[in-house]
């Protein structure tokens, strides 16, 4: 019998222990899996091409303070933009859904598509919608949710201004992280509302990454004094400001995926303890035939390495196949956006396992270096 | 005949090393699930302490918050003067106006920024809302730029102690005093007077109104009558009723937390099994000599699952007890109906520990039903041979 033989005979004598130790690491590694790819949905830095050369601008008091319309020559002065579009959050109700899974937002049609380059429409659905005024596109996600069709008409029940929307579909947009949401123009929002004084935010692009900070410096600096300063800042960093509104609930998971880790510890420590003490006389028997302590130890490490790892796998894996198999994003009605577990997170969940194995060898192993030959063979069990 | 209780006990606390090990891992599974539960809870009572069943709340129609709602000086005017409205000792009516904006602030430790709701209220409206009292310092004057700020926002937010200043856009706001709101919603408040919130951002609409009825028959009719209202466009909703709908957001907490403890339980659940299996495994011989002294087999199981629940339920004690370190312990996150961070507390129940305790119960059940039965299906004499 080769060495490896022994070590897997060893591991697999007694069945049903090796697969509940088995089961109940890759128990613990899946839900750290899926609590860590959770985090990471809450903290992810939009990562599309547009983002980069993107600056949001908002009233620097906070997003709920609108802006004043009379900005926007102001900015469109700014040397270095490519565009500008007021960007408006309208809030409504869609159908009798309790929750809204998309945002409405008005924008000037043909500044948009100056800013958001990366959000693509077919050409005629793209010139339908500048020419009707009560018209919107619709992200391709919605689209295919709600099963609607261009020339469908679109109501929206307004929660935050006091007024309702119908609008045409002219057509769908595809190609940005997050293809859910709806634009329609902001002159149809301000005739409803029968003025047009104030905007939610500016959206503003860059002719180049370069030219970036220079804009936002002057944003912030056109503005300083006035009664509605601003806050320019990139689309990563604007996207950044709601991780952080999240407060505590990260740390909270921290501190859970923690709790799992340590849980996970105890269970493989003493699964390993309980299948040495099982064989002690066995291993009494290895050193009283001129077997060393070090080899006995790398038998355990073997073992117990091995049974972490192939509970990593069944874990780790089975979080990642079943996350890039069930259409999550679907399911929670785009409340999970991507949900996607990275090469990252699973690497760390492989490393935590193969620190595991290690350290649940330690313990038996000391037991077993421990105990001289004659006390080993002496044990009954 | 039944085995005494203290065969189970005792063969528990003999092998203490692997009980120890059990013990902590269904420990801190039940830790993790009273915390989540608690934490639900903490955002419960924080919507259903707040305002009072006799005020009614008046909001525009078909808002969905209080925040994103207004409402003008003239559906003030119309309605001041209704016959459904009490009055207090001066005969005036008790009617008021607030104003909320939303101010995004950095937080204390540094850790970026978040939105807090600041509210402008009139003495009226102070006086209607008989819960937050103020605890240090004196309230906002007229005129001023002054704020009162909940003892519980003060520890998260740079620049809230006594004294201390924050900005916000073009205005500098001035700490003159600490509140303490019961817990309830509007602990997570910034409250300044409500005519200089409107002034410094320039608002001509407010965003709710406050009214209190005479008695609940009359709340009931100025409900009817604003609801037939087409003209006025308000909805009137009874205050504390409103606030705790506007708390939907224990319901993630609450899902996270089943999730989290049915997953959990089933690596515990396997956790307990594999003692258990272990622990028959180095009995096999007593259990032999248990059947031929004539227990049934039934006895055997009953005594085995007992062993199981015994173990878990130590686990269930534990951790209910380590997750009290955490009563009281304040959190706060985005409230998505106010978008704004809401500050609530771990609160944990005797009723919330009890249903830790079940659950470790539940857990050791589980663990030990597959062992027992195996226990108890040893034939007897192999069993008695076994080394």
């Amino acid at each position: 019998m080769t060495l490896p033989g022994f070590v897997i005979r060893n591991a697999f004598r007694n069945k049903r222990r090796a697969l509940l130790s088995t089961l109940s690491v890759a128990a613990s590694l899946f839900l750290l899996v899926t609590l860590q790819t959770f985090q990471r949905e809450f903290t992810l830095p939009p990562s599309d091409i547009g983002a980069s050369l993107r600056i949001a601008v908002r009233n620097k008091v906070s997003l709920g303070v609108p802006l004043p319309v009379r900005q926007r020559p102001i900015v469109e002065g700014i040397p270095g933009i490519a565009g500008v579009t007021p960007f408006t959050y309208f809030g409504g109700r869609f159908r009798d859904e309790a929750y809204t899974p998309f945002a409405q937002f008005a924008v000037d049609p043909v500044a948009f598509t100056n800013v958001f380059v990366d959000a693509r429409t077919p050409p005629d659905q793209l010139a339908a919608w500048m020419q009707d005024r009560r018209s919107c596109i619709v992200g391709k996600v919605t689209l295919e949710r709600y099963g609607l069709k261009i020339g469908d008409k679109l109501k929206l029940i307004g929660t935050f201004y006091p007024v309702d929307l119908d609008l045409n579909i002219a057509g769908y947009y595809s190609g940005t992280p997050d293809d859910r949401s709806v634009f329609f123009h902001h002159k149809h929002l301000d005739e409803m509302l029968g003025g047009g004084k104030t905007v939610g935010t500016w959206w503003v692009r860059a002719a180049s990454a370069e030219a970036a900070p220079g804009i936002i410096s002057a944003l912030n600096a056109a503005f300083a004094n006035t009664s509605a300063e601003v806050r320019a800042e990139t689309e990563s960093a604007f996207q950044m400001g709601f991780v952080s509104m999240w407060g505590n609930i990260k740390l909270l998971i921290g501190s859970i995926s923690s709790v799992v880790v340590f849980t996970l510890l105890l269970v493989a420590v003493s699964t390993m303890s309980m299948a040495i003490r099982e064989r002690f006389r066995e291993l009494a028997i290895l050193k009283a035939i001129g077997y060393r302590r070090r080899e006995l130890f790398s038998f355990i490490l073997a073992e117990s390495f091995g049974l972490a790892m192939v509970g990593a796998l069944v874990g780790a894996g089975g979080a990642y196949l079943a996350f890039s198999f069930i259409d999550l994003p679907k399911l929670t009605g785009g409340m999970l956006r991507q949900f996607e577990v990275t090469d990252r997170i699973l690497a760390m969940a492989f490393t935590i396992a193969a620190v595991l194995g290690v350290v649940a060898a330690i313990p038996p192993a000391l037991a077993v270096a421990r105990t001289s030959v004659v006390d080993g063979l002496k044990t009954l069990d | 005949m039944a085995l005494p209780l203290k065969y189970n006990i005792r063969n528990v606390l003999v092998r203490w090393r692997s009980t120890v090990t059990t013990v902590l891992g269904i420990a801190l599974v039940v830790a993790v699930y009273v915390l989540m539960q608690a934490m639900a809870a903490g955002i419960e009572k924080s919507g259903a302490n707040t305002g009072s069943p006799d005020n009614l709340i008046l909001v525009r129609k078909g808002s969905t918050s209080e925040s994103s709602s207004l409402v003008t000086r003239e559906q003030l005017r119309s309605l001041v003067y209704s016959p459904e409205i009490a009055r207090n000792t001066a005969g005036e009516p008790l009617v008021t106006a607030d104003v909320l904006v939303l101010l995004n602030l950095p937080r204390r430790d540094g850790a970026g920024e978040a939105n807090v709701t600041l509210r402008g209220v009139s003495p009226r409206g102070r006086e209607m809302r008989g819960q937050v009292r103020l605890m240090e310092g004196r309230w906002f004057e007229p005129g001023h730029r002054e704020v009162v700020v909940s003892q519980r926002l003060a520890a998260r937010f740079a620049g809230f102690e006594l004294g201390g200043t924050f900005k916000s856009g073009p205005a500098t706001y001035r700490v003159v005093g600490h509140s303490d709101c019961g817990k309830s919603a509007f602990d997570s408040e910034i409250w300044m007077d409500v005519d200089e919130v409107c002034a410094i951002f320039d608002r001509e609409q407010y965003s709710s109104f406050l009214v209190r009825p005479t008695n609940p028959a009359a709340a009931t009719n100025l409900m009817q009558r604003l609801d037939l209202d087409k003209r006025l466009q308000l909805q009137a909703r009874v205050e504390s009723q409103y606030y705790s709908e506007q708390t939907g957001t224990a319901k993630p907490i609450q899902w996270l937390g089943n999730f989290l403890a049915v997953s959990m339980s089933v690596g515990a659940i396997f956790a307990a099994m594999n003692t258990m299996y272990a622990a028959i495994g180095s009995r096999t011989r007593e259990i032999g000599t248990l059947r031929v002294l004539g227990f049934r087999r039934r006895t055997v199981v009953a005594s085995f699952l007992l062993e199981g629940a015994f173990l878990a339920s130590l686990g269930g004690i534990l951790g209910s007890l380590l997750s009290l370190v955490m009563n009281g312990y304040a959190v706060g996150t985005l409230n998505f109906a106010t978008f704004s961070e809401s500050v609530f507390e771990f609160r944990i129940t005797p009723y919330l520990m009890l249903k830790g305790v079940i659950f470790s119960i539940v857990v050791g059940l589980v663990g030990s039903l597959l062992p027992a039965v195996r226990a108890s299906r040893l034939p007897v004499i192999s069993a008695l041979k076994s080394l």
